[in-house]
């Protein structure tokens, strides 16, 4: 069936946008570490990685290990998830300085490749050393149970499904439930096997009735539907950038951030302790990742590998230069650009059968589009070099 | 400059020593490049025979393995290694083979190809009598050209690649192919699910999804059955929201998910919050106890073809969860642990027999794997006999439950003509 | 002095595959691919180190080389000539259509500089690498078989030979009147530019000769190994490249021949760790595992501070050395003992062949802080520096 379906298009710009949103938060931490040190920090991928199993070990901690919910079902709090947020930001934010201060600080005064090299280092080390001490096989998971608004979700309808589709399916579900509690009697009941097959037969006959007409209502209801978990990914997103506005542009120690960044030896002479903004940036810039990871990890419930934090974080990469790099609000920008075209290369697939596989080359050739014309970034300035 | 490229070439030309016993260009190239799922071996097309005897059996006897011991596939790996070593040390411990000791030489794919052909190289350079790997058919599929190369007959664990078999007659599996498998599930959609429209997601990055869909696709076809749609996604995603919505404009009735468990849990959770509550199938990849925590209350009714469940009475099945626990705790995390140790033992099996008749090279070796009857496996009763490398095994359709997988039905070959 | 160098190459190349041939036939693929890293280090060095480009996406170009190569041989070799004339002509191929590609690169080059032509590079090779892998007639994600191609002796007499023309070529470049216009791009673009050195040209030739030796090494790859997939062309590989040079010593040809090799050489080297009696691969405990990782931190941090600090007083340094080293081995012994207290780590023992990669980003980043500027920093080998050497003897003599 070819041809684009417009009605699904308002819901894949929103999904563009959440996952956008994950983009935009390890975007943040290039750019801000960029705009300090010129360098490239290329563990920012597993920094990000760290702040997953973080989140991972909180929340085994806070029982819901696998063994712990395996048949149950166990109620949580908002604060779990609050607890596990703060310990991924926390925890990220130390791992950022500790590599800032190991592996960067000396670098401080050689050539940037140098530190490009130790950053590739770091990123290595960071991958294998935790592929010998991390849990990976099988991959892990943060259970479900732990975020109590899984089941919850915000519907904005633009078109409502044709009542006549609505009230078939009502009424289909409704046989589908006495289908089975009479099906589920007969089992016990212990009716003879040839008996049993049809009733059986007949009941999965009813079930996938009532779910395909649901889910057919679904696909012709034109809105929005955005899970509780994402919506509060991308509100407690939105939060965590204003307050990094705020740090950077109303406070002390935003204004030594940014004047290192403007020009890193005046700064110094200025009697800004560069080394401490420097560690400040790293810290901050690292626990918005670690945000980022909670999230990733506890709504998008991924299973954690080492190596997850590669794809992500070169996304992010090429998100934080496609904004202009060194820019904070570019890197928000850019962020959510990826977001939204990866997203619409999935859509547009049904348009061109195949189309989906080129999705992450696409963000490539976007930001080389980009690049060719505005060579800083959307946001950055295209200084030339004049003599 | 010219000066020094004449020399250069000289040099070349001159420098050619004779070539070794294998010349380039093997006359049996294979056609495997294609990722297009050739619907299988055409009856009657004869496998390829190894010219070389392989190696001698020694003192003590070297079986290979070659597993991902890092990457993406080790968690698959790393079950495999364990499985086949507890088979190993059981057999030593009871004597070993006609009182020779086995040793297990394990070699790392690292979940690549060329890896997987470089460790198996290493490995018969070592001097293995028999191979045994791997669980993916792409890295598999290298090392086959290689022991048939070098006449060492190569056991794949979980390699369900249909054509895999053509490479060589020393190549056997434990596992079904996907030809059987995606008949097997195309079949259980259609009759017992009663399901008229399909959707597909595989994964395109995986020779194994890609070979499972399309083979779904023939079957269920064949039935009468319609595939609406086709989404495919790429091993290491995580957000699916695109291609769901997607998915859901075309109104399947049910959908058939080929990829592995890492990825399928996230992919119906994110599914049934998109409002897509269909029926949800799937193969031997979603096996693993993770499968359940990833995919939560969503996965739970879907139903996948496995090799064996844990819930069974058959006597090797117990016994081998019962060993599996004592020497390692807990139950394997998915079926290669089985699939490694049925491996081995068949291996083992078929050496024991090529002893007994008193053969002393890996071509008798292959010669006794090929004639394997009824072995008894955890995964189910193995015949290779006549078979050309793809074992005749049933296979077991479960359905996912809160705690753990139950038996839903079973297929006999027979049951599929 | 350059027909010697060049006839002494040819010899070593011949004496390389007569050794290799006789006692480590297993190595020959190892050979085989630390020669065509070779090529690759010292051609990424052209365009980085000796213009002074910032292209981190070389893997790429070998890729296409690989492909195209590989593509052409598997369509249209039937056995027209012979397979070693296939193969050097194959060679050839693959690296005019990796030309092409490099030229297609070297564009942005004239617009953008340092970090954002780092990025386009990158981005173009992670372009290549996903269009190749869904376009399904070359093999798709799974990969392509090539014809396995000629005996391993011969793969490995091409694979050495494009690297000592790889060596050559770029070093007549960068000693003679024709590598000028390179050295002063690199040093300073504008002021080059006001001299009157056509910059464009310059830089857009590097990236073609640069790729162009990639592509023949890719296109060998594709021969050697019978089997190419877009996986083995990742970001990491590029990476790694990158590293070779600049470990060696951004702008230092001896320097990216040596690290290629022992970049390459170490992890296989560890991988084959075993103990030299029962052949059991060895086993490193757990505690004595992150004992060692935490006393080479501290014993690095001290030689840091020994260098940064003391800068020209030798004996100082000797002296801190020394003690670093010391203060390390004790530190390592009481952690182990200190953590082998924790049952849980305790219990857990690694393979040395699974630290492999571990020690190999630690050497990356240790030698990055010891010696940022390279092991050969920019000094190269010459018979300048051995007459120099040898004179130096007979004067001492006398």
């Amino acid at each position: 069936m070819a041809g684009l379906d417009f009605s699904i298009l308002p819901q894949q710009l929103v999904n563009g946008l959440l996952l956008g949103s994950i983009y935009a938060l390890i975007a943040l931490g290039y750019t801000m570490v960029y705009g300090v040190l010129r360098l490239i920090n290329f563990a920012h991928g597993e920094v990000f990685m760290l702040g997953s199993y973080a989140a991972l070990f909180t929340s085994w901690a806070l029982g819901f290990s696998p063994e712990s919910v395996k048949g149950i079902d166990k109620a949580s709090s908002p604060m779990n998830l609050i607890i596990m947020l703060v310990v991924s930001m926390v925890v990220c934010g130390l791992i950022g300085v500790v590599i800032e201060q190991l592996a960067y600080r000396p670098m401080r005064n050689q050539a940037r490749i140098a530190s490009l090299i130790t950053a590739i280092g770091v990123s290595l080390f960071i991958q294998y050393a935790g592929g010998l001490f991390l849990p990976q096989s099988p991959p892990p998971a943060i259970s479900e149970q732990i975020n109590p608004f899984r089941n919850e979700k915000v519907t904005f309808t633009i078109k409502p499904a044709p009542k006549e589709a609505v009230d078939k399916a009502n009424v289909a579900m409704a046989k589908a439930r006495e289908s089975d509690v009479l099906y589920e009697k007969a089992k016990l009941d212990g009716r003879p096997a040839a008996q049993l097959e049809t009733m059986r037969q007949a009941n999965q006959e009813a079930q996938n009735e009532a779910s395909s007409l649901q889910t057919q209502v679904s696909s012709q209801t034109s809105g929005i539907v955005i899970p509780f978990g994402q919506l509060g990914m991308l509100l407690t997103t939105v939060f965590l950038m204003l307050l990094l506005w705020f740090v950077v542009q109303k406070t002390k120690t935003g204004r030594a951030m940014r004047a290192v960044a403007h020009d890193f030896d005046s700064a110094a002479l200025m009697g800004i302790n560069v080394g401490r903004v420097v560690t400040v940036t790293f810290m901050i810039g690292s626990a918005l990742a670690g945000a980022g990871a909670m999230m990733y990890a506890t709504v998008l419930r991924t299973p954690l590998t080492p190596f997850l934090g590669v794809a992500p974080g070169v996304k992010a990469f090429v998100a934080a230069v496609l904004g202009g790099i060194g820019n904070i609000p570019g890197a928000v920008f850019g962020g959510v650009l990826m977001g939204v075209v990866e997203t619409l290369v999935v859509w547009l697939d049904g348009l061109i059968p195949g189309l989906g596989g080129y999705k992450d080359a696409v963000a490539f050739v976007v930001l080389i589009a980009v690049l060719l014309f505005r060579p800083g970034g959307l946001l950055g300035s295209s200084k030339v070099e004049k003599v | 400059m010219l000066l020094a490229t004449a020399a250069l070439v000289l040099g070349l030309a001159g420098g050619c020593t004779p070539p070794s016993g294998t010349t380039g260009g093997t006359t049996a190239s294979t056609t495997a490049g294609s990722t297009s799922g050739d619907p299988g071996t055409t009856p009657g097309t004869k496998r390829p025979d190894p010219t070389s005897d392989g190696a001698t059996i020694g003192e003590t006897i070297n079986i290979g393995l070659v597993a991902s011991q890092s990457g993406e596939q080790k968690p698959w790996g790393d079950d495999n290694i364990k499985g086949s070593q507890m088979a190993v040390d059981e057999v030593n411990k009871a004597g070993g083979i006609n009182g020779k000791q086995i040793k297990l030489l394990v070699g790392d794919s690292q979940s690549a190809p060329e890896q997987g052909k470089s460790a198996a190289l290493k490995l018969i350079a070592d001097g293995i009598v028999g191979l045994l790997g791997e669980v993916a058919s792409g890295i598999t599929q290298q090392m086959a050209q290689v022991s048939k190369d070098a006449g060492i007959p190569i056991v794949a664990i979980g390699a369900t690649r249909t054509d895999l078999a053509d490479i060589g007659s020393n190549f056997f599996r434990v596992c079904y192919n996907d030809d059987f498998q995606g008949a097997v599930m195309a079949k259980f959609a259609w009759d017992y699910l009663k399901l008229k429209e399909v959707a597909l997601m595989t994964d395109a990055k995986l020779p194994y999804s890609v070979g499972l869909s399309n083979s779904f696709r023939t079957s269920y076809e064949a039935l009468g059955g319609k595939i609406v749609g086709e989404e495919k996604y790429q091993t290491t995603e995580t957000q699916f929201s695109g291609y769901l919505s997607n998915l859901k404009a075309k109104n399947p009735a049910g959908v058939f998910l080929s990829g592995y468990f890492t990825q399928v849990g996230p992919i119906v959770s994110q599914m049934r919050q998109a409002g897509i509550t269909v029926p949800v199938m799937g193969g031997d990849g979603w096996d693993s106890s993770d499968l359940i925590t990833s995919g939560g209350e969503a996965i739970v009714g879907g139903f996948f073809c496995n090799h064996y469940n844990s819930k069974e009475t058959r006597p090797e099945v117990q016994k081998f969860l019962a060993d599996w626990k004592t020497k390692y705790g807990g139950e394997p995390g998915t079926t290669m642990g089985a699939l490694g140790y049925d491996g081995a033992k068949l291996m083992i099996d078929a050496i024991k027999r090529a002893m007994d008749k008193g053969g002393t090279k890996s071509r008798d070796i292959t010669a006794a794997i090929e004639d394997t009857e009824n072995f008894p496996g955890v995964s189910g009763t193995i015949t290779l006999k006549g078979f050309a490398g793809n074992p005749s095994k049933s296979a077991l359709i479960v359905k996912v439950t809160k705690t753990g997988f139950v038996f839903e039905k079973s297929y006999t070959p027979e049951e599929l003509k | 002095m350059r027909i010697v160098s060049i006839l002494l190459a040819c010899g070593f190349a011949f004496g390389l595959d007569t050794v290799v041939s006789q006692q480590f036939q297993s190595l020959y693929r190892l050979v085989v691919l630390a020669g065509l890293y070779i090529t690759l280090a010292v051609s990424l060095n052209l365009i980085n180190g000796i213009t002074g480009q910032f292209s981190i996406g070389h893997a790429a170009f070998y890729m296409v080389g690989a492909y195209s190569a590989g593509f052409i041989s598997k369509t249209f070799y039937a056995g027209q000539v012979s397979p070693q004339v296939w193969m050097v002509g194959m060679a050839i191929l693959g690296a005019l259509f990796a030309a092409i590609a490099g030229f297609i690169v070297g564009l942005p080059s004239l617009r953008l500089r340092g970090d954002y032509l780092a990025i386009v590079t990158l981005g173009f090779g992670e372009i290549l690498r996903i269009v190749t892998q869904n376009i399904e007639p070359i093999g798709g994600a799974y990969g392509m078989n090539v014809k396995p191609f000629g005996s391993p002796p011969q793969t490995l007499w091409l694979a050495w030979i494009l690297a000592v023309l790889c060596i050559a070529v770029c070093r007549n470049l960068l000693k003679t009147a024709h590598g000028l216009p390179f050295l002063a791009v690199r040093e300073d673009e504008v002021a080059s530019s006001a001299m009157g050195v056509n910059t464009s040209s310059t830089k857009v030739t590097a990236f073609i000769v640069g790729s162009a030796f990639a592509g023949g090494a890719g296109a060998i790859l594709a021969h050697a190994e019978s089997f190419i997939s877009p996986d083995m062309f990742k970001m990491d590989v590029s990476f790694i490249i990158l590293t070779m040079v600049v470990l060696g010593g951004t702008g230092s040809i001896t320097g990216s021949v040596l690290a290629a090799v022992a970049l390459f050489a170490i992890p296989e080297w560890l991988r084959n760790l075993q103990d030299p009696v029962t052949k059991v691969p060895i086993q490193i405990p757990g505690p004595a595992l992150v004992a060692s990782i935490l006393a080479v931190v501290m014993t690095v941090a001290l030689l840091k501070l020994a260098q940064d600090r003391y800068h020209g007083e030798r004996v100082k340094k000797i002296g801190l050395l020394l003690g670093a080293i010391f203060a390390g081995s004790v530190a390592q012994m009481v952690l182990n003992l200190a953590l082998s207290q924790i049952p849980s780590l305790a219990a857990k023992s690694f393979e040395a062949a699974a630290l492999r990669m571990v020690i190999f980003a630690a050497t990356l980043i240790i030698l990055m802080l010891l010696r940022p500027q390279g092991m050969m920093a920019q000094h190269e080998f010459s018979w300048a520096w051995v007459a120099r050497v040898f004179g130096k003897k007979e004067k001492v003599a006398a």
